[in-house]
């Protein structure tokens, strides 16, 4: 058998292609990488300073030039932080606040959306668009109102302020996800219906089990928000024992002066549980807000 | 048989009378509960203020403080919602913003009829200044506070350049933060005012930005003592001594004053207040206080405030409260509050003698400081001057900070602030009052 020389060197020609072109992306890999990782060195600056200071003593905050791994770090610092508040029991406290917020809004978003999206019924267009408008005024002003609402209902320094109105449903996350439940096509609906189900079995067997990548987004959201809020939890908290850690970590700013290394100890433990929420939900979060985002 | 009847009826009745008395009674001596909001921080250690109210409940059984301890930074957004609520306002407060003081009650009458407690105990400046508003006592006096230059002993003996005195002069802080100026160590040799016409400004012989009778601005703002303090000052910023607003931005510490830098021995010397003295001294720092510098010749002024405890005028129990007030911003609240709170300097003359480091030299620094003239005894007086005319006059401020004029632009752009300052004054007198 005999090989055409002409089959060959294209096969040779195409061998040397395929070569050059892995070689290519390789670079080209290689270099989005150094970028990404490089990005990545940027973005974790601030935390790194901040693991920074709270290894350092009062007198080597400021100091010339900066050390960014202290030569003598006071890993008593933080001790010193958790043992000066009470910031184990805030961050349990922002715990419990963060898991009754969270099954609030998961158990009233849906149900709000579903009927938006699958239901017609009087003024729903309006009534939409006064929820909508509800996204739209700024909390600041809700404060004054439901502060004395509270106050009447003896509610004040209870966490019922701060827990109840997940339960009645978040504007943004009703919209979120109505736009989603508008995106998965009606006759599964209408399958499940001839199948005999109900309202109530078509969005806990059909609806919900699809709005996974939107019930992440709330679930991750709720978390961040909770765990971060302060105003509210000053407003409507009085007890030293009960507040959550965002405001926990204000008690060491004093009068005349910030505990600096104290506080980045604190607050670097404090973000712990928002990165590790974050290093697991991010995908579902990243694919459920971009799916939201195309089809809604 | 009717007469035993009656007995009996009679008996009833009287059981019934006593029953209603012995409840009465009871409810007498219920204790009253009151309601107090503070706020705890490195200054004041939540232990210590649980501590004073144990003390307070030793002495009246029958009243208990219901105390609400929480953030510096959470006190204000909690108590404007409150006041704007009218109500869930507690019986006790900080009253420290001037907007809430119409909702503090009177204690002019308490405190004059009280025989456990004076109001000359306290320091009379600062009684003054801080607690009298309107005429009316509407607060007792807390945790007082003064800003005066903090020097850097170690830094001015590394430069070998002398401590400040006690009779310095502005001219001396521009040459001595020039002498301590150290490029190869990042080193400031002093930081800048934050604002004219405070003390500073008036040690320079500019006592006001505007007449006593808040009708002129002219001849105030642009006199020539001003011109004057704002030339000082593009001295002291063209001598590259100092850091820029950019740096003090970055490099200060939350509008408390740069006292990190200070501690770090980035800066010689910083306008600093009494808390700062405690970091430092906390820090292990070598330093020494003396007053703002002054021109020979005019009176000695300093920028001071103090805290104020009041009693909100609605409330149920004020008797009670009183009662609290004075326990807690009168000498036996106070001492506890200073020996378990270093960063505490209660209103009262005879306990800053007790405090711990009292016989150090930095301390005695301080207490000069306090014998000084308040700037507020002429700002609260003129509520237009914070009010409204600063902001309308703060451009000349800015342009010198940035170095963005010259030397000799002084006096056009002072003369320039005339117009936007007398109209913000003419606007504000209706307002605020003169």
């Amino acid at each position: 058998m005999r090989i055409d020389p002409a089959r060959l060197n294209a096969s040779e020609q195409l061998r040397r292609s395929t070569r050059q072109r892995r070689a290519k992306m390789l670079v080209w890999h290689a270099i989005i990488y150094a970028v990404m990782i490089s990005l990545a060195c940027v973005f974790m600056l601030p935390i790194f300073w901040m693991a920074s200071t709270s290894l350092k003593l009062p007198r080597e905050l400021m100091a010339w030039p900066p050390e960014w791994i202290p030569s003598n770090p006071q890993w008593g610092n933080y001790a010193e932080a958790f043992g000066k508040y009470p910031l184990a029991r805030y961050m349990l406290n922002s715990a419990i606040l963060v898991i009754a917020n969270i099954v609030g809004a998961l158990l009233s978003a849906p149900v709000i959306a579903y009927g938006f999206a699958r239901f017609n019924f009087p003024f729903k267009n309006v009534l939409f668009i006064l929820m909508l408008s509800m996204m739209m005024v700024p909390g600041h002003i809700k404060l004054i109102p439901l502060y004395v609402l509270y106050l009447r209902l003896d509610l004040i320094d209870t966490y019922w302020p701060l827990i109840l109105p997940a339960y009645f449903g978040s504007p943004f996350f009703i919209f979120l996800m109505t736009q989603f439940m508008r995106t998965i096509p009606r006759e599964l609906d209408d399958a499940a219906r001839i199948d005999g189900a109900g309202p109530w079995s078509i969005l806990y067997r059909i609806i919900i089990p699809l709005c996974r990548p939107a019930l992440t987004v709330v679930v991750v959201f709720t978390f961040l928000w909770t765990w971060n809020d302060f105003l509210e939890p000053i407003i409507f908290l009085r007890d030293y024992d009960s507040f959550p850690i965002s405001v926990g970590l204000a008690f060491f700013q004093g009068r005349y002066s910030i505990e600096w290394h104290l506080f980045m100890g604190a607050t670097l433990v404090s973000i712990i549980p928002i990165l590790v929420v974050y290093f697991f939900a991010q995908r579902h979060l990243i694919g459920g807000l971009a799916a939201i985002g195309i089809k809604g | 048989m009717k007469s035993a009847f009656f007995k009996n009826v009679l008996a009833l009745a009287n059981l019934f009378m006593l029953l209603l008395v012995s409840i009465g009674g009871a409810a007498a001596q219920d204790p009253v509960t009151l309601t107090w909001w503070t706020t705890s921080g490195r200054d004041s250690p939540e232990p210590a203020i649980r501590n004073v109210i144990a003390a307070f409940e030793a002495e009246h059984p029958n009243i208990k403080v219901d105390v609400s301890i929480m953030a510096e930074g959470a006190y204000n957004d909690l108590m404007s919602t409150a006041i704007a609520a009218g109500e869930g306002v507690p019986d006790l407060a900080w009253y420290w913003s001037n907007n809430w003081l119409p909702q503090a009650l009177d204690l002019t009458d308490r405190l004059d009829n009280d025989p456990d407690i004076s109001r000359d105990i306290f320091h009379t400046e600062y009684f003054n200044n801080w607690v009298v508003w309107n005429d009316m006592v509407i607060a007792l006096p807390y945790d007082i506070g003064a800003n005066f230059v903090m020097y850097n002993k170690d830094v001015f003996d590394d430069e070998g350049v002398a401590y400040p005195t006690q009779d310095w002069t502005p001219q001396d802080y521009i040459e001595i933060a020039k002498a301590l100026r150290n490029e190869d160590k990042r080193r400031w040799g002093g930081d800048r005012p934050r604002g004219p016409f405070r003390a500073l400004w008036r040690n320079m012989g500019a006592t006001n930005p505007y007449s006593d009778d808040s009708t002129t601005v002219e001849g105030y703002i642009n006199g020539p003592e001003s011109v004057a303090a704002y030339t000082w000052l593009w001295d002291l910023v063209d001598s590259g001594a100092t850091p820029t607003p950019a740096d003090l931005e970055v490099l200060g510490t939350e509008g408390t004053g740069p006292v990190d830098l200070f501690i770090a021995g980035r800066l010689g010397m910083a306008t600093l207040n009494p808390g700062s003295m405690v970091s430092t001294l906390e820090a292990g720092v070598n330093f020494g206080v003396v007053p703002e510098p002054r021109v020979p010749g005019n009176e000695n002024w300093v920028h001071g405030w103090a805290l104020r405890a009041g009693i909100w005028k609605n409330s149920e129990h004020p008797d009670e409260a009183w009662e609290f007030l004075k326990f807690w911003n009168g000498p036996p609240g106070q001492r506890i509050l200073m020996e378990q709170g270093l960063g505490h300097f209660p209103p009262i003359p005879s306990l800053l003698a007790e405090y711990e480091y009292a016989d150090t030299e930095w301390y005695q620094g301080f207490l000069n400081v306090l014998d000084a003239t308040q700037t507020a005894s002429w700002r609260k007086d003129h509520p237009c001057w914070r009010g409204a005319v600063i902001r309308g006059v703060r451009d000349a401020w800015d342009l010198i900070m940035l170095g963005e004029i010259e030397r000799d632009e002084v006096q056009a752009t002072l003369d320039a602030m005339v117009e936007p300052g007398q109209a913000a004054l003419d606007e504000c007198v209706p307002r605020l009052g003169g």
